[in-house]
């Protein structure tokens, strides 16, 4: 019988069948049946000879007692049949043993049809060995595969009223295994009939319950059999109630747990089989809770150890009590000792496999990736390299690791693993998925030089890539090169890749990518030569939208462009493709609108010539009729021209209200629309449009630049055609008229007309320029209230725009739109010089200040408290822009005396923290520094939490936490614009714990960095200077104080102190007082330092000197 | 039948009864007694203990069992030591498992209420196998772990060290995790990585093990190894999935490890919301634990206010309706009849 199982398994289920032969129980003498043993006080030759052979079986030395059972046979010839059966029994059994199945099927055939009454009582009292002897019968019959005889073998007996309830059990269970052995050779329907009618046998195995061990075994079958059909509830319902009612022996102990991790593979299997996710994700968390339960190797192996000491205890204590074993005793101690063997075998044989915890982790790992658990997985899998380096199945494991590594984003990492696998493994039947994976984790992140140094990598060093892979790596290296616009080499690679792989799964793509890398390089007679034997070789192919529309612009790339014929294969993509759903042909309208708009500007700019032309023959001919024809000429040309412009327009719009899925696209006609739009007045047109985009995602990262354009255009639809064409008109009306008068005035003047004449004519002209300029103000007025109106409605839209995220804290873009609603309306506040007189009726600051309280729609969130704090915010960055730092400082103070950290979004935490903490109030803006380290450690303001809450440790002396705090944002990376602060406060946590030289490396590396040259770079000198002056190095100290006061002297808080370090150690240390007094002279000399805490102190000095 | 076969049905009927008739001391030589359980109260105001006459009744002072025994119409009173006792027979007891949902819950002294009395009823016997006095004194360790009171906890310890001849090595291994513990209270954080690292290659019991790694992660989140944390929190829920009094705090772990490897450089891997994820796993799974209070403080407002209401409902649909909860009233007519009876 050989099964696909493990050893240790095998062995584990045989236990009980190997027994009823193995250790059955060798007769204590061989007396006359039914004589006392009592009597029996000295062995007879014959039983001593009997004894011999049991022990040299049990020694395994089978011709010896082979030999002897020979012997016996002649010396019970004459002896009742009893003893005879006995013996041939006992022959049986050595064949059985010796596995010599032909000589076992004779000699019990023998046993079983010479002595109907078997052994009588001379091996056990209540059992002649029938049962036994055809239970064996039936085994040895399965091992030469003879189903048949062996299954009418187990019917008899489970028929048979006379045979023993636990032999018929135990026939039940052999039967079932053996219409199972009897099916494998059969087809899949066979197999699924037999494990039916095994079922049917199992259960009548256990109909009498589960107390005995034969119906446990039978039990145990049926568990199996149950996990084969995937009957899942049924297998484990029935385990528990074996397990329930388990001895805890060792064979129940390992077999209950690999049962348990069958049910988790058997519901492992139906989760891979369901259909509904739903389905899936409960079978896969069953089978993590199976695999989570069974036993890790060293509990087993505990229970099994604990188990065989305790049968060794159990013998030794039987051999003890029994220094002169009776027959009884003898059985007793012979039964002990088989069953302390079977134990000791299955402990060694789990001893031997190393693998045992490593597969559950295995498969745990493997659930909790199918249950998108990817952490765990990884932690899962992460466990077998750490505790199984050596797992038979360890390339599996990487493999899978690999795929967790990718799932939780850890790129870099999956690819070591992908080096170290393909390096470690190279026989792993994974190796060519993860010789892909390599490359393809820098090909989806577009870094396509890497993706194809790692596939070439691969097809170099991985010795056994199956021919499938090489193909398709072969084809990822020309799409590698193609994604990176490497046109020649992506070329080159596709037509290689073409010729190697002329029956390739790929080979239609690589065909229409070879002529698309002609396209791309602007060649356009091969272009179409590849294109046409595309079409040519799949007329229905995958890309032939594409190559159309690629024909189209191939027609506008030759010299000369071809433009109706563009256009006209333009019109035909847009007739058979415009309402396509397939995401690539949708992607590519807008690109088809945009090639007609280009066609028709083309058309429209060629046309200039024309019109220059046109314009100069108008010019430059006086005759009227040839005047008159050329203006018809040029005014023919330029409505052409502006009816391709027109059409030009709406080929663009159309391409961008079609582009919201191909951003290249859109950007491109939305920059032509930029160019175009505006210029012809049309802001309406383009706000529209913009609105319309921007109203596409307002999430989306592109949005915010949407909202600017849709509130530029909106501010300059204020500004429309019509003033300008009205002001022109009014001037037109005028200027002939000034003219006239002017004519009047010069002419009065040259022929020395009556003074009280040219005055009338002086008074008509400046009559009519009065005139002329209240009409203009008319004009310009109604144009000032139109502006003023637009950018009313776009600070409208602009308020809208904001009031749509003031109340989710976690829109971060929120604070973005304030700040530039904050500074457009300090824009509109005019500054005034120090002195100049308010205009009472001008745009305040109180009126910026009504207008954001307004427009942010504060009265209408009075309830939200992001909303109110985003209110202060406004107003306190309105007062920074309109320089306002008191006001500022009000409006944050609000927000830090008001709001809790979790109540404010990472912006206003950061800035309101960091303007507080400036202002010496760390108690709140501890919590909010706290907050963002907690809760926004990934944000851009994530930097601001480090430096803020380091800053207040440092003033705290609490220099180790301080230096814990940056370091952990610098080994972090959390280090954007406070990565100056952080190194500073590093520099100066080490400076103040003494370790002078670290800190001097951090100060310099601060100082010479060009970007953060200003204040720091004082504070770092001063520093240096400080740490000199702790270490006695005073003219070291000096120097150091000197180049900070000299270089830096516009940063007072530096200079100061470098100015009063200097003159303190002249002073006190150098001995040179005149210098110390000239330099505190010097020092409070200096407007921005002779008010500062420092310069008191060195007034305080100077008396002294 | 054979021997061995008697013997294991003997065996599975020696359980069955056990189980079916309750507590009982099984005395050298195999005699049997059932015994009251001192901690089953009746119904009466105030409760007293249940007291069956026909079984013993223990006298943990006295270090005595004494028992009444009828015969042949005579009650005969019959005493034996307690130190007799070779096996104990105790079912889990609702007031250790009430003193454990205590401790999860985040009142240590009212679990050290209800396991005080446990652990005094047991300390007569309690190296005898069965007895549940290392059970109870892991749950009172608990609750004073919780407590963070390191001088009593440094109290019980040394008491039960004194206890420790060695005979039991399961509470050798639980005071060596105590003592880990403590250490790590007292920020000796290196050391109990390097202890918990060594004591779990060693020993393979699924409490004490999640327990281990609880304790190492925590010393290695105080260090701020987050990655490291991360993988050690998370091997509670991926491998002792079955320990479900350690998930919370590996939980909660994980969450807090998860933030700490947060960065803008690891932005890719949205660590803030998986941590969010494992914080609300936790509120929804465990929501009267500890943990989930602490859960709930770490969640940002938006997400804390919606774990509150799930939790809320779940509580709602658990809470049996007061109308269906209340006896029925008593009909008319049966007041009718009552007044007529009167």
């Amino acid at each position: 019988m050989v099964t696909q199982e493990s050893r240790t398994y095998k062995l584990a289920k045989a236990a009980i069948l190997a027994v009823l032969i193995a250790i059955t129980p060798a007769t204590p003498s061989l007396r006359a049946q039914g004589a006392p043993a009592a009597a029996k006080t000295q062995e007879d030759p014959l039983t001593a000879q009997y004894n011999k052979t049991m022990v040299e079986i049990d020694k395994k030395q089978f011709p010896a007692a082979l030999k002897n059972l020979d012997d016996l046979e002649k010396k019970v010839a004459n002896m009742p049949p009893a003893m005879q059966a006995t013996v041939c029994f006992h022959r049986a059994r050595t064949f059985y043993l010796m596995k010599d199945w032909a000589k076992a099927d004779a000699e019990l055939n023998t046993f079983l049809t010479k002595y109907p009454e078997g052994t009588g009582k001379v091996i056990d009292e209540n059992d002649n060995m029938r049962g036994v002897a055809q239970l064996t019968l039936v085994e040895v019959y399965a091992n030469q595969s003879k189903w048949d005889p062996a299954l009418d073998l187990l019917k008899m007996l489970r028929t048979n009223p006379l045979v023993q309830p636990k032999d018929r059990v135990n026939a039940y269970t052999l039967s079932a295994r053996v219409v199972e052995e009897k099916s494998k050779s059969g087809s899949e329907a066979d197999k699924k009939t037999a494990l039916g009618q095994a079922v049917g046998l199992l259960k009548q195995a256990t109909a009498g319950g589960l107390g005995t061990p034969e119906a446990r075994e039978g039990g145990m079958r049926l568990v199996e059999v149950y996990t084969k059909l995937g009957l899942v509830k049924e297998a484990e319902q029935l385990k528990a109630e074996i397990d329930a009612k388990g001895t805890g022996s060792p064979a129940e102990i390992v077999r209950s747990n690999f049962q348990r991790i069958e049910i988790g593979d058997a519901r492992f299997e139906a989760g891979e089989n369901a259909s509904e996710q739903k389905d899936k994700d409960e079978l896969y968390r069953q089978a993590l809770a199976s695999y989570q339960g069974a036993l890790r190797r060293a509990t087993v192996n505990r229970s099994v150890t604990k188990a065989v000491e305790m049968k060794q205890a159990d013998l030794d204590k039987i051999v003890k009590d029994n220094p002169k074993p009776t027959p009884e005793a003898t059985e007793k101690i012979e039964k002990a000792r088989a069953e302390l063997e079977n134990f000791k075998t299955i402990q060694s044989d789990f001893e031997k496999n190393k693998d045992y915890d490593a597969f559950i982790s295995y498969r745990i790992g493997l659930c909790l990736l199918e249950l998108k658990r990817p952490w765990e997985a990884f932690v899962a899998f992460r466990d077998i390299f750490e505790n199984n380096p050596n797992f038979s199945k360890v390339s599996g494991a990487y493999y899978y690791y690999i795929l967790a590594l990718r799932e939780i984003g850890r790129n870099s990492e999956a690819q070591a693993k992908c080096k170290e696998f393909l390096s470690k493994y190279p026989d792993a039947e994974e190796v060519s998925m993860v010789a892909v994976i390599l490359g393809s984790i820098s090909q989806d992140r577009e870094e396509f030089e890497e993706a194809i140094g790692h596939y070439n990598w691969a097809k170099a060093n991985v010795k056994k890539i199956d021919p499938a892979t090489l193909e398709e790596i072969d084809f990822r290296i020309a799409c590698c090169h193609f994604a990176h616009v490497d046109w020649e080499k992506a070329r080159l690679a596709l037509d290689d890749f073409l010729k190697k792989y002329q029956r390739s799964f790929a080979k239609e793509q690589a065909m229409y990518m070879s002529a698309l890398c002609w396209f791309y390089q602007g060649k356009y007679k091969e272009t179409k030569a590849g294109f046409d034997e595309y079409q040519k070789t799949y007329p229905k192919g995958e890309f032939l939208a594409d190559v159309r529309y690629r024909q189209a612009i191939v027609k506008f790339g030759v010299n000369p462009p071809e433009i109706p014929a563009t256009i006209a294969l333009c019109n035909d993509w847009l007739r058979d493709y415009a309402v396509s759903k397939v995401d690539s042909i949708v992607n590519q309208i807008p690109e088809v609108h945009t090639l007609i708009g280009d066609a028709e500007i083309r058309l429209a700019t060629e046309l200039d010539k024309d019109i220059a032309t046109a314009d100069k023959n108008l010019r430059t001919n006086a005759e009227p009729a040839l005047k008159a024809k050329y203006k018809a000429e040029k005014e023919r040309f330029e409505k052409e021209k502006e009816a391709h412009t027109v059409k030009a327009i709406d080929a663009y719009i159309a391409a961008a209200r079609s582009g919201r899925t191909n951003a290249n696209a859109l950007d491109f006609v939305l920059r032509e629309l930029g160019k175009l739009l505006p210029g012809r007045g049309e802001h309406a047109r383009m706000r529209d449009l913009y609105k319309e985009v921007y109203d596409w995602d307002h999430a989306d990262p592109k949005s915010l630049n949407y909202l600017y354009e849709v509130i530029k255009s909106t501010e300059r639809m204020g500004d429309k055609p019509e003033f300008a064409q009205q002001a022109d008109a009014v001037q037109k009306r005028f200027s002939a008229q000034l003219a006239a008068a002017r004519k009047k005035v010069d002419d009065l003047v040259k022929t020395d007309g009556k003074p009280a004449d040219v005055a009338a004519a002086k008074a008509a002209v400046a009559k009519l320029s009065a005139e002329l300029a209240a009409e203009l103000e008319v004009v310009e007025k109604a144009r000032q209230a139109s502006i003023l109106a637009a950018k009313t409605e776009a600070l409208g839209i602009l308020s809208s725009a904001v009031a749509e995220s003031i109340n989710d804290r976690k829109q971060e873009g929120s604070e973005k739109l304030i700040l530039f609603l904050a500074e457009k309306l300090a824009r509109k506040v005019k500054r005034l010089k120090p002195g100049a007189t308010i205009d009472p009726n001008a745009y305040s600051a109180a009126n910026a200040e009504e207008e954001i309280t307004k427009l942010l729609r504060l009265e209408e969130n009075k309830d939200s408290l992001i909303a109110q704090a985003r209110g202060f915010f406004a107003k306190g960055q309105l007062a920074a822009f309109l320089r306002d730092p008191a006001k500022t400082d009000t409006y944050f103070k609000k927000i830090s005396a008001n709001y809790k950290a979790e109540e404010l979004s990472p912006t206003i935490l950061a800035i309101v923290g960091d303007h507080m903490l400036s202002k010496g109030e760390t108690k709140n803006s501890e919590g909010y520094f706290q907050y963002i380290m907690e809760h926004h450690r990934s944000s851009e303001y994530a930097d601001y939490g480090f430096a803020g809450l380091a800053e207040i440790r440092l003033g705290q002396k609490k220099y180790k936490e301080a230096l814990e705090l940056c370091a952990e944002a610098i080994d972090n990376g959390v280090v954007m614009s406070k990565e100056k602060d952080i190194r500073f406060i590093k520099a100066r946590a080490l400076a103040e714990t003494q370790r002078y030289d670290e800190a001097k490396k951090e100060f310099e590396e601060i100082a010479k960095t060009k970007e953060w040259k200003g204040e720091t770079t004082a504070g770092c000198l001063y520093w240096l200077g400080v740490m000199e002056e702790r270490q006695g190095h005073h003219a070291e100290a000096v120097a150091y104080y000197r180049r900070t006061y000299q270089a830096w002297k516009k940063y007072e808080v530096w200079s100061a102190k470098a100015y009063l370090g200097a003159a303190r150690l002249f002073a006190t240390k150098l001995d040179q007082k005149k210098d110390a007094k000239d330099l505190i002279t010097e020092m409070l000399s200096k407007e921005r330092i002779k008010d500062t805490p420092e310069a008191a102190e060195a007034r305080s000095l100077s008396t002294k000197l | 039948m054979r021997p061995a076969v008697r013997f294991l049905l003997t065996a599975a009927l020696l359980c069955a009864g056990a189980h079916s008739f309750g507590q009982a001391l099984i005395f050298k030589g195999g005699e049997r007694w059932e015994v009251n359980d001192p901690f089953k109260l009746d119904n009466s105001v105030p409760p007293k203990p249940v007291n069956d006459p026909k079984k013993g009744t223990i006298s943990s002072l006295k270090g005595t069992v004494v028992r009444t025994v009828n015969s042949g119409g005579t009650d005969i009173e019959s005493t034996r030591k307690l130190s007799e006792v070779e096996r104990i027979i105790w079912p889990p007891m609702d007031k250790l498992a009430e003193a454990q949902l205590f401790v999860s819950r985040g009142e240590p002294s009212k679990a050290l209420d209800s396991v005080e009395p446990i652990i005094k009823f047991f300390d007569a016997f309690k190296k005898t196998p069965g007895s549940l006095w290392l059970k109870a004194s892991m749950v009172k360790l608990d609750a004073l772990d919780r407590l963070e009171n390191d001088a009593v906890i440094g109290a019980f310890l040394d008491n039960l060290e004194k206890n420790d001849d060695g005979s039991n090595p399961e509470l050798g291994t639980k005071i060596k995790l105590a003592r880990l513990m403590q250490r790590a209270r007292r920020g000796e954080h290196d050391t109990v990585i390097t202890e918990a690292a060594d004591l779990i290659t060693k020993l393979d019991d699924p409490d004490v093990l999640a327990r281990l790694h609880l304790v190492k992660g925590s010393s290695l989140l105080a260090t701020k190894k987050y990655e490291a944390a991360m993988n050690t929190y998370l091997r509670v829920p991926v491998f002792y999935g079955s320990q479900a009094e350690h998930l919370p705090k590996a939980l909660l772990g994980a969450a807090r490890a998860f933030r700490g490897m947060d960065s803008p450089a690891t932005k890719e891997q949205r660590l803030e919301e998986i941590s969010n994820r494992y914080l609300r796993d936790l509120i929804a799974t465990y929501p009267v634990s500890k943990e989930a209070e602490e859960a709930k403080k770490l969640l940002p407002k938006e997400d804390r206010l919606a774990a509150e209401a799930e939790a809320a409902k779940i509580k709602d649909a658990a809470v049996i309706p007061e109308a269906t909860a209340k006896p029925d009233a008593p009909k008319a007519d049966n007041a009718n009849n009552n007044e007529a009876n009167k």
